[in-house]
């Protein structure tokens, strides 16, 4: 792109210059020309070379990036308001993108409500995430350390907030890392029978929705919901629930059947096949413990 | 409507005393310079609302975290932002303002087409701007969705989308009208022995604007449409739950969308086509040349919408198609720079206010220029798509190109509209504020984007602080600018001094009426001869 | 568009409203462009879903429309050519009939949804949601809207018709200013046009 800068200055230069030469004081009476089909030309042809040159250096760089080499390492992508989660081919699920260094690795791009935009500036790729098409992107990292990925798509109230980390190891590390196939949960100290409830929430996100300390974000605050009566709207009648094990995990699997009023139908989407009916119970556990 | 022997031909119309008294005079009236100045405060209102935000958007982001206000409201800020300016401002601006009042004149008319049908326009974009307030005042929340509208987000949020969506869709409505009326008017009405090749450059590419208007707002019109049925009943077109599809909700909108952008550019080409010759005295430079070029961006400008969507997949083929089109698009924007500058060539330059407005123009449309090739290529754009540098893109050829050309053409037009002339030392200043602010405050985004800041982003990491302070300075040193432009013009519209008939030697026929322009503009209908010319020095 | 026909100024210029005219329906055939263009993509992606949904609909209404509408067309054409021949009485009578066709036609329409809507079939209802395939739903989608707007078209149509008949009546419109009259039988050719497109698509082709 220095061609533009080239042509930037100089024709900037030639302005002034004009300005200056030709000011009123110096020349009082303007030559008429009322113009060149010479000149025309020639000004019509070489930018449009110039320009059929940027275009080719740009498709030439671009090529490259669509296709993924065979052997590639695969991870899927799920966006969803406002976060993303990485799912590995052995079942492990992150909220931080884990990859190994010096191999190519292929993303499956999934979203679950609005149009993400996934984007890792440190090896410039950006595909849009878009519900209802699968997509795909591909990189290979060639240093070690962390870097940022955000969401580049507007999607809404986080989108801001909605970035995270790529952490690219060395291959045997990475290995040493993948191969630990216990769950994301057991990592952590189990220092109490709600801990995994809210290590899964906070991993699949949902608290970028709701609070645990009464405030209204997106959607309901989960503080004091067990054992709560509410107002819900199912297929546009109203009618009061308690909250109850069962009526959590209707909200988490088919959340839109019953829309607590006030909030949006449409917002949050199902969690089938994201959240298992274990996972459930555990969250149901740490909600009751929120008085 | 008055017949023509009631009409007093040598009353000003800004004296003149209708059926209507008052505020009625204007709101009820037909002539075309009352509604050109009818819509020029109503965008001016609308405009500083815009400016306002635009300067609570930058203060937010002067650091890190929460400044003034919360995500919810920047979000909703900025949509509002680019609702008004781009709906609002740049896409009726020129043709509204300065097309309205000059257009009839320039060509030798008394009045438009249609004038009552005129009337209408200049309603239906208040009743459109109305909605779009309404859609801020009332309801739960402020739209958030950005100026795009974007499917699904656009019916899956909250917040009261339903006015503002079927604003826009009205405002085009007003637009299809007022392209309408001056393409009728051009075909029918021109002076006689004016040809086509002997029309003035700004109602040239008025024509051309009209034809885009006429095209491609339909289009986005029942886009709109489909949107606010879908949140209303859910038809399924563009809700990916329901079979539709997302990616042709953008497809149908930036078929219209990016037409509209040189439905704005084109009228400020024409402006400074005019500008250019009158104050280097000298006949303007590849006049035919021009003229094809502005009908080249009216055509080839439809077939480039997919430059938008380069990342939310689209057939290879397509990709590098719409690439190679959107190259194409620059040559003739090239072709115009290149006649300007020629046109100053052995000129007799008479550095005037409006004379440096449109020189800026020209570096700042370059600049906007470049960096849209930039956006053009396949690789960068993928790189830099949805981040601070397409802000910074579209700021410069925007409102560099679109802003620049307006001041210029209100500070060349001003002592024909008004019949006063402003104070220069001021407005000389308030170019000069103006002109250092809006390289302060939008240089640096184009160095965020390529540093990998996304757009439409209410906080960022701390990596991106120092730039956005120096970009949030030049905000207020802009704003300065603005405010001693404004004053200056305001002030002189009652207290400045008489103005000639023709203070700046131009040629055109808006020069040859008395300023400001009686009634019906002519006594006689002007005859343009074998040898006259609108740049015949 | 009323307005770019009716004003009365002394500069009266048939050409200039005929122009506008042709112009403004350029817009509205673009506009209904627009939704061809999007049924044609949803068609081309899921065809046999389509072809099922479009059997649901009947043919019969469908067709007595059309007929109904091309003679509607036809007669708003003859009052024009009958002011012409100074026949004021003439004009208006075929002027009467359009408007009585076109309002036959808006009540088959109303039969039409609702025996739709019996079945319960309605843009996002829940029989459509839950039971039939997204192709139907984007199909019935787009037969709502469609045929939705055209329906609005028409009401605008036999209101411009409405006032052009008042004007012939008062001798504002007679056979030296025609142009309201005729710019409102463009309109209606327009509406009765794209009608023509939208019969085929959702109810022939199989
Ligand atoms: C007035 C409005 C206007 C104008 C005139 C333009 C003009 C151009 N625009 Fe811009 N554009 C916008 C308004 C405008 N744009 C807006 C509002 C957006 C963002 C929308 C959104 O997402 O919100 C946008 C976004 C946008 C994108 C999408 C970015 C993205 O989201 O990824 C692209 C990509 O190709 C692009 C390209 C171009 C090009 C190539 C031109 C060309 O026409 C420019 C031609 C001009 C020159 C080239 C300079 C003059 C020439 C010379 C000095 C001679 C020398 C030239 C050569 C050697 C070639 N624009
Ligand atoms: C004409 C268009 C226009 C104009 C003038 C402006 C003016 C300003 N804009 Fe912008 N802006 C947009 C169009 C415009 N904007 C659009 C379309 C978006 C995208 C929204 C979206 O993402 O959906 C955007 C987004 C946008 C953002 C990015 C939001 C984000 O991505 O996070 C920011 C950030 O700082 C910003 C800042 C400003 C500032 C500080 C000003 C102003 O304060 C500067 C002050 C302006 C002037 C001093 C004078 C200019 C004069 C004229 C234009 C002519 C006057 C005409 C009449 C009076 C009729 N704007
Ligand atoms: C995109 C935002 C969003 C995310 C993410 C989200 N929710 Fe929700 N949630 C909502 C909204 C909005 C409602 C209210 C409307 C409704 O009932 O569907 C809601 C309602 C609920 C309710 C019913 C609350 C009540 O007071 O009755 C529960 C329980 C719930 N969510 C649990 C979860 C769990 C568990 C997760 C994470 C796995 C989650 N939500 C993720 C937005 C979200
Ligand atoms: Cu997700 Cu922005
Ligand atoms: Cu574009």
């Amino acid at each position: 792109m220095g061609i533009s800068f080239v042509f930037l200055i100089g024709l900037t230069f030639t302005m002034l210059y004009f300005i200056y030469k030709y000011n009123r004081k110096k020349n009082p009476v303007a030559t008429q020309i009322e113009g060149s089909t010479k000149l025309e030309i020639i000004w019509t042809v070489i930018p449009t070379l110039l320009v059929l040159v940027m275009f080719y250096y740009g498709w030439a760089g671009w090529v490259p990036m669509r296709n993924a080499p065979k052997d590639s390492f695969n991870i899927q992508v799920t966006g969803r308001m406002w976060n993303y989660t990485f799912q590995y081919e052995n079942g492990k699920t992150t909220d931080t993108l884990f990859v190994p260094m010096n191999k190519a690795v292929k993303l499956k791009l999934i979203s679950m409500d609005v149009i993400h935009g996934f984007y890792i500036p440190a090896f410039r790729i950006k595909e849009d995430v878009v519900p209802g098409r699968e997509k795909s992107a591909w990189f290979i990292a060639q240093q070690e350390g962390l870097f940022e990925l955000f969401c580049s798509e507007y999607c809404g109230l986080d989108h801001s907030y909605m970035y995270t980390y790529v952490k690219a190891m060395p291959e045997q590390k990475f290995n040493a890392w993948y191969v630990d196939t216990t769950k994301h949960v057991d990592a952590a100290v189990v220092d109490s029978p709600t801990a995994n409830g809210k290590r899964i929430m906070k991993n699949i996100g949902c608290f970028a929705c709701h609070t645990v300390d009464g405030n209204k974000l997106v959607g309901p605050s989960f503080k004091g919901i067990y054992g709560h009566k509410v107002t819900v709207t199912t297929g546009g009648n109203d009618r009061e629930v308690t909250v109850d094990d069962e009526y959590i995990k209707k909200s988490i699997y088919d959340p839109n059947a019953d829309i607590v009023k006030g909030y949006n139908k449409g917002l949050m989407q199902p969690y089938v096949g994201q959240l298992s009916e274990d996972d459930i119970k555990q969250i149901t556990e740490y909600l009751k413990t929120l008085k | 409507m008055q017949t023509a022997a009631q009409i007093p031909h040598d009353v000003n119309y800004l004296d003149y005393k209708g059926k209507y008294k008052g505020i009625f005079a204007w709101i009820f009236s037909t002539d075309h310079k009352r509604i050109a100045l009818l819509y020029m405060f109503s965008m001016m209102t609308l405009f500083l609302v815009g400016v306002a935000l635009g300067l609570a958007m930058k203060l937010e982001l002067i650091a890190p975290g929460r400044t003034i206000m919360g995500p919810q409201s920047y979000n909703a800020v900025f949509t509002v932002h680019g609702v008004i300016m781009i709906f609002m401002i740049v896409i009726p601006g020129l043709p509204a303002v300065f097309g309205n009042f000059m257009l009839p004149i320039m060509i030798g008319a008394k009045d438009v087409a249609f004038p009552k049908l005129n009337l209408l326009s200049w309603w239906i974009y208040v009743l459109g701007a109305f909605l779009v307030i309404a859609s801020v005042l009332f309801g739960n929340g402020i739209p958030d969705t950005g100026w795009t509208f974007y499917a699904p987000y656009s019916f899956k949020t909250g917040t009261n989308l339903l006015p503002a969506i079927f604003g826009a869709f009205v405002l085009g409505f007003s637009s299809i009208l007022t392209g309408l009326n001056f393409i009728v008017t051009i075909h029918r009405m021109r002076a006689p022995g004016m040809t086509w090749f002997k029309m003035p450059l700004f109602p040239w590419s008025l024509y051309g604007t009209a034809w885009i208007q006429l095209l491609a707002t339909p289009v986005v019109g029942i886009t709109l449409v489909l949107v606010a049925l879908e949140r209303i009943f859910g038809i399924g077109v563009f809700d990916p739950a329901l079979g539709g599809d997302p990616v042709l909700y953008q497809h149908l909108f930036w078929i219209y969308s990016h037409p509209a952008v040189y439905v704005m550019i084109l009228p400020a080409m024409g402006a400074i086509s005019e500008i250019i010759p009158t104050f280097s005295q000298k006949h303007i430079f590849g006049y035919k040349a021009i003229i094809a070029s502005t009908l080249a961006i009216a055509f080839v400008g439809y077939f480039v919408w997919g430059h938008h969507m380069f990342t939310s997949g689209m057939s290879g083929t397509a990709q590098y198609t719409f690439s190679i089109l959107t190259f194409i698009v620059a040559i003739p924007s090239a072709i115009k720079v290149f006649n300007w500058i020629s046109t100053m060539h052995k000129g007799s330059i008479n550095p005037e206010i409006p004379f440096l407005w449109a020189v800026t123009f020209i570096f700042v449309f370059m600049i906007g220029g470049f960096s849209g090739l930039v956006l053009g290529a396949l690789a960068t754009n993928v790189y830099v798509h949805d981040t601070a540098f397409v802000v910074a893109h579209f700021h410069f050829i925007v409102f560099g190109g679109v802003g620049f050309a307006f001041f210029g053409a209100i500070h060349y037009w001003y002592p024909k509209m008004f019949g006063r002339m402003y104070d220069k030392a001021w407005a000389k200043m308030g170019w000069a504020f103006f002109t250092v602010g809006f390289l302060t405050l939008y240089s640096p985004m184009f160095y965020l984007g390529m540093m990998g800041m996304p757009r439409r982003y209410y906080d960022y990491l701390p990596e991106f602080h120092a730039a956005n302070i120096l970009s949030s300075l030049g905000s207020w040193v802009m704003a300065f600018g603005l405010v001693i432009v404004i004053i200056n013009l305001f002030r002189s519209a009652k207290n400045g001094p008489i103005a000639e008939i023709n203070p700046w030697h131009g040629k055109t026929l808006e020069w040859t009426v008395p300023s400001p322009p009686p009634v019906e503009n002519f006594d006689e209908i002007p005859v343009y001869g074998e040898k006259d010319g609108p740049y015949n020095y | 568009m009323e307005n770019a026909t009716q004003h009365s100024d002394p500069h009266y210029d048939q050409e200039a409203s005929k122009l506008g005219m042709w112009l403004f329906i350029f817009t509205e055939l673009l506009l209904f462009g627009g939704l061809f263009l999007v049924y044609s993509i949803y068609r081309f992606l899921n065809p046999e879903a389509f072809r099922l949904a479009g059997e649901e609909l009947n043919l019969t209404i469908g067709a007595i429309n059309t007929v109904i509408l091309l003679v509607s067309s036809m007669t708003i054409a003859m009052s024009t050519s009958s002011l012409q021949k100074k026949n004021k009485g003439l004009t208006i009578f075929l002027l009467e009939v359009t408007i009585m066709l076109a309002l036959i036609f808006l009540i088959n329409k109303y039969f039409e949804w609702g025996v739709k809507f019996e079945h319960g079939i309605w843009p996002g209802s829940q029989h459509l949601v839950n039971e039939m395939s997204k192709g139907e739903i984007l199909f019935f989608g787009l037969y709502f809207v469609m045929t939705g707007l055209h329906a609005l078209h028409i009401i605008v149509g036999m209101i411009i018709i409405i006032v052009a008949l008042n004007k012939v009546q008062k001798g504002i419109v007679n056979e030296n200013r025609p142009s309201l009259l005729e710019n409102a039988g463009l309109y209606w050719h327009l509406v009765d046009l794209i009608w023509i497109f939208l019969f085929p698509l959702f109810y022939l082709i199989h």
